[in-house]
């Protein structure tokens, strides 16, 4: 099942490599860029959002971290390069913080929290012009220099490769167990000698270091990033479903899920125009009516695949009966 | 002279004013979450339906907002009841993200439905009331619509806590709020109270929302700000306590005021999430608690 | 020496003493039960025990160490094993992975934690539903699973809450009858069973009786049943004098 999985994304990814010598159109390219982005985006919020099942609504501030780490950085003289690697670096910190506090918090408490942070650093961004350029926004070194469009695909493509090696890989180590198990029953997770809080926070800083990546590498394309697009829950909210649509805690899933997502998002754009965001949000009614589990994970359940891939991700938690359950309302102690 | 003092106070009064609109929403949002621990992602979008529904009756009919918002609210109360049938009581048994998203949807399809209708435009009404002011002292005074949303928004959350203390369906919604799984076994319609309270709370985005045309821009996206608002009132004013929303509220307004006066205006929202976190990292329950409804 | 030593341990919940000042100890190797009706206080007790919230008063110590300020991982950990009153599976996983999920504390290969969970899975006679998914199971093959989940995490010391409450009586008999082998592995076994006294005379070695949060009585099965405390905290005053 898993086999499979990691085969067909194989083939995927390397075929992908080839298409720039197929595609004559940097438009093309720049969607493309787009699709391997967000599947990249996608994988990593999958690691946090998917297989730990704490489903963060907040991962702009990684993104927009590593965006304005690469600007801001770069304007001190640093290599842009390096300067990447440093708001990678900045990403995890802010990860650290941000999951200490908020893993704490179940349910919607969490998510709302999560929403909290990406929004502070967003207002933090927009009011301090002379740190960030504010609104006005500011300028991103290009980082590469030749082939400019096929490098930045390329880059896509070698992020996506990456995230994906990496959930396959932590899917079937004992981090992976102990995230799925952390997800279905954090208490029976604790009972058995599973440090919830320490998995939940190493999910958490690996998710937003490629999603920090994700972001330097997006805002050089762009060569001019602002707060409201970098920092903004919509970027937190497109990743989340680009994940959910295809399937969250399922490897393929977050890969077919953006070239779904994206590819729709761009007709959409074209035939609708001016209601291509109305487009959209009945699209993610509809898969939250239709198809929870998201495409993959409905095609396992339909084959009555159970395995580690799980069949119901979101399915609800047995009622609390006991009186300590019902204290801790909204907080683990 | 004193203008050291008179500024903060007349900024706490400001903020006084405008938070009791806040509670309003706030007190909506809450009694959703409450009720049905529904983080309802689109009561901002609500509120931008019931600013729309006023704005057009008033450039039909010329009736001041303040005479109309119960429109506004009975739209409101209908739209949120067909929300909760139609969409969210098929999700019941899912976990609290499938809400998020589903209500983040349709907040997408109704603020750009709305761009689609009226077009991105920001509009704004001009009504009589918005010239006078009533001055307190020498020093100090109040915008005369703010004090009317304010008579409004008051008298409404005093309505809503009675009918959630003192009716049957009140009384109703608090037993589901403390067992969802005993309710029913009381002989409870679960599902229709829940639509009820979906619906009521709904209602106070929408007419907090045409006690807000007067004052405030029109725009498709103008739901946002209000929203994540609501959540930190639910949050602050603890989990699903009506009463402490609207204290929530009404402080949330007069932090942002002073917050504007010192610091400007543009740090307004960002205080509003500084508190919100702060209070979810020392004190998760709330400030007040953690009462029930 | 005692495994695990309780000392004057007390709980409150708001209003409510659920706990009060409560002593006892578990020497390695024994069986020993806490009995005693709704409420009395032992899955508190258990919470107490594993961490899942902190006593107000009193120690406890583990294996000559003070466990009182631990968390529920860190008593796994130190080998305090435990199974929950309402059955928790991992419904999504099978069986055979539950039980990996446990060996996984003593081993970060996943090979390894298959081996173990099968071993621990055979010793429950459970080898035939290895791979199926914990989902469609019944009652008894998931209070198995429980324990076997526990047991795959090499403890000390096994807690299990109300292990048998909804089993058939030869059910239940049948399963206390594999507990009491679990010495033979070094296992030291705690259970809580409110009702099903046949299998805690049968099983056990020493008794403790708690009633509404106090150590009303302790002792061999035999002798304990049959006190007028015991009789009286489970009937009811009237019935005080059958002990006599």
């Amino acid at each position: 099942m898993r086999k499979w999985q990691v085969r067909i994304a194989a083939c995927f990814l390397i075929a992908a490599l080839f298409v720039p010598l197929l595609v004559p159109t940097d438009y093309t390219l720049q969607i493309l860029f787009r699709v391997f982005l967000f599947a990249a985006l996608g994988l990593a919020w999958n690691l946090v959002g998917g297989y730990a099942g704490q489903l963060s609504l907040g991962h702009a501030a990684y993104f927009g971290v590593g965006a304005y780490g690469l600007a801001l950085f770069s304007q001190l003289g640093i290599s842009p390069w390096a300067s990447v690697l440093l708001g990678v670096v900045l990403a995890i910190i802010c990860a650290a913080m941000i999951g200490r506090v908020s893993f704490r918090l179940r349910g919607p408490y969490f998510a709302l929290c999560t929403i909290a942070f990406a929004e502070v650093l967003r207002l933090v961004a927009k009011n301090l012009p002379s740190v960030t350029g504010g609104d006005v926004g500011v300028q991103v070194p290009l980082l590469f220099t030749q082939s400019t469009i096929r490098s930045f695909y390329w880059s896509g493509v070698l992020l996506t490769a990456l995230a994906f090696a990496l959930s396959a890989w932590i899917e079937r180590s004992r981090f992976g167990y102990y995230l799925m198990a952390i997800r279905e029953d954090q208490d029976t997770a604790l009972s058995v000698g599973v440090n919830a809080a320490r998995c939940k926070l190493w999910a958490l800083l690996i998710s937003a270091a490629i999603t920090a990546l994700g972001g330097a590498l997006y805002a050089s394309m762009f060569l001019f990033i602002v707060p409201d697009q970098v920092l903004a829950m919509d970027i937190s909210t497109e990743i989340a479903i680009v994940a959910m649509l295809g399937g969250a805690g399922t490897l393929l899933g977050p890969l077919l899920g953006s070239v779904v997502l994206e590819s729709a998002a761009e007709i959409f754009k074209n035939v609708f125009k001016e209601a291509h965001l109305l487009i959209y949000g009945v699209l993610i009614v509809l898969v939250v009516l239709f198809m929870p589990e998201g495409i993959v994970g409905t095609f396992e359940k339909k084959l009555g695949l159970y395995k580690k891939a799980p069949s119901a991700p979101f399915a609800a938690p047995l009622p609390s009966t006991t009186e300590e359950e019902s204290q801790r309302i909204a907080v683990d102690e | 002279m004193f203008n050291w003092l008179y500024a903060p106070l007349q900024a706490i009064l400001n903020g006084l004013l405008t938070g009791a609109l806040y509670a309003l929403i706030g007190m909506g949002m809450a009694l959703i979450f409450g009720v049905m621990r529904i983080v309802n992602f689109a009561h901002g979008a609500f509120l931008m339906m019931g600013m729309y529904a006023t704005y057009v009756l008033f450039q039909a009919t010329g009736v001041s907002p303040y005479y109309q918002f119960p429109f506004a609210g009975v739209l409101l109360f209908f739209v949120g009841y067909a929300t909760y049938m139609g969409l969210l009581r098929r999700i019941r048994g899912q976990v609290d993200f499938m809400v998020i998203l589903l209500t983040m949807g349709l907040a997408l399809i109704l603020a750009d439905g709305a761009q689609l209708v009226f077009g991105a435009d920001y509009h704004q009404i001009n009504i009589p009331l918005l010239s006078k002011n009533i001055s307190i002292g020498s020093e100090m005074s109040i915008n005369a619509p703010w004090l009317v949303s304010f008579a409004i928004a008051m008298v409404l959350a005093c309505a809503l806590y009675w009918v959630v203390t003192r009716t049957m369906f009140g009384r109703a919604a608090r037993a589901i709020a403390q067992n969802p799984y005993a309710a029913p076994l009381m002989g409870i319609n679960v599902h229709r109270v829940q639509a009820i309270a979906f619906g009521i709370g709904s209602a106070a985005a929408g007419i907090a929302g045409a006690l807000l045309l007067p004052v405030f821009y029109l725009f498709p996206e103008v739901g946002n700000q209000f929203k994540l608002k609501s959540f930190v009132m639910v949050v602050l004013g603890g989990m699903g306590s009506i009463q402490g929303a609207a204290i929530a509220g009404l402080v949330l307004g007069v932090v942002e005021s002073l917050t504007s006066l010192y610091w400007g205006n543009e740090w307004a929202l960002a205080v509003d999430f500084v508190l919100f976190i702060l209070v979810l990292s020392l004190k998760p329950s709330g400030i007040f608690g953690s009462q029930r409804a | 020496m005692s495994l695990l030593e309780v000392k004057r341990v007390s709980k409150r919940f708001g209003g409510l003493k659920a706990i009060n000042d409560v002593s006892f100890s578990v020497k390695p190797g024994e069986v020993t039960f806490i009995v005693g009706p709704n409420g009395a206080g032992k899955t508190t007790l258990f919470n107490l025990i594993t961490s899942v919230f902190h006593a107000d008063s009193g120690t406890i110590h583990f294996d000559g160490r003070d466990i009182s300020q631990l968390t529920p991982n860190g008593a796994a950990e130190i080998g305090i094993g435990r199974t929950f009153q309402l059955v928790k599976p991992l419904r999504n996983l099978t069986v055979l992975e539950n039980v990996m999920l446990g060996a996984f504390l003593r081993t970060s290969s996943p090979a390894k934690a298959e081996k173990e969970a099968a071993k621990v899975l055979r010793f429950l006679q459970m080898e035939k539903v290895l791979h199926l998914p914990a989902r469609g199971m019944g009652l008894p093959t998931l209070k198995r699973l429980e324990i076997a989940r526990a047991l795959a995490t090499q403890p000390k010391v096994i807690l299990l809450d109300e292990v048998v409450a909804g089993l058939t009586t030869s059910e239940a008999m049948r399963l206390a009858m594999l507990l009491k082998r679990l010495p033979e592995w070094g296992i030291s076994t705690i259970g809580g069973i409110e009702h099903v006294m046949q299998v805690v005379m049968r099983v056990a070695d020493r008794v403790i009786v708690l009633d509404h949060g106090n150590l009303i009585a302790e002792g061999v099965p035999q002798d304990v049943v049959h006190r007028p405390e015991v009789i009286e905290a489970y009937l009811g005053s009237k019935y005080k004098e059958i002990a006599s």
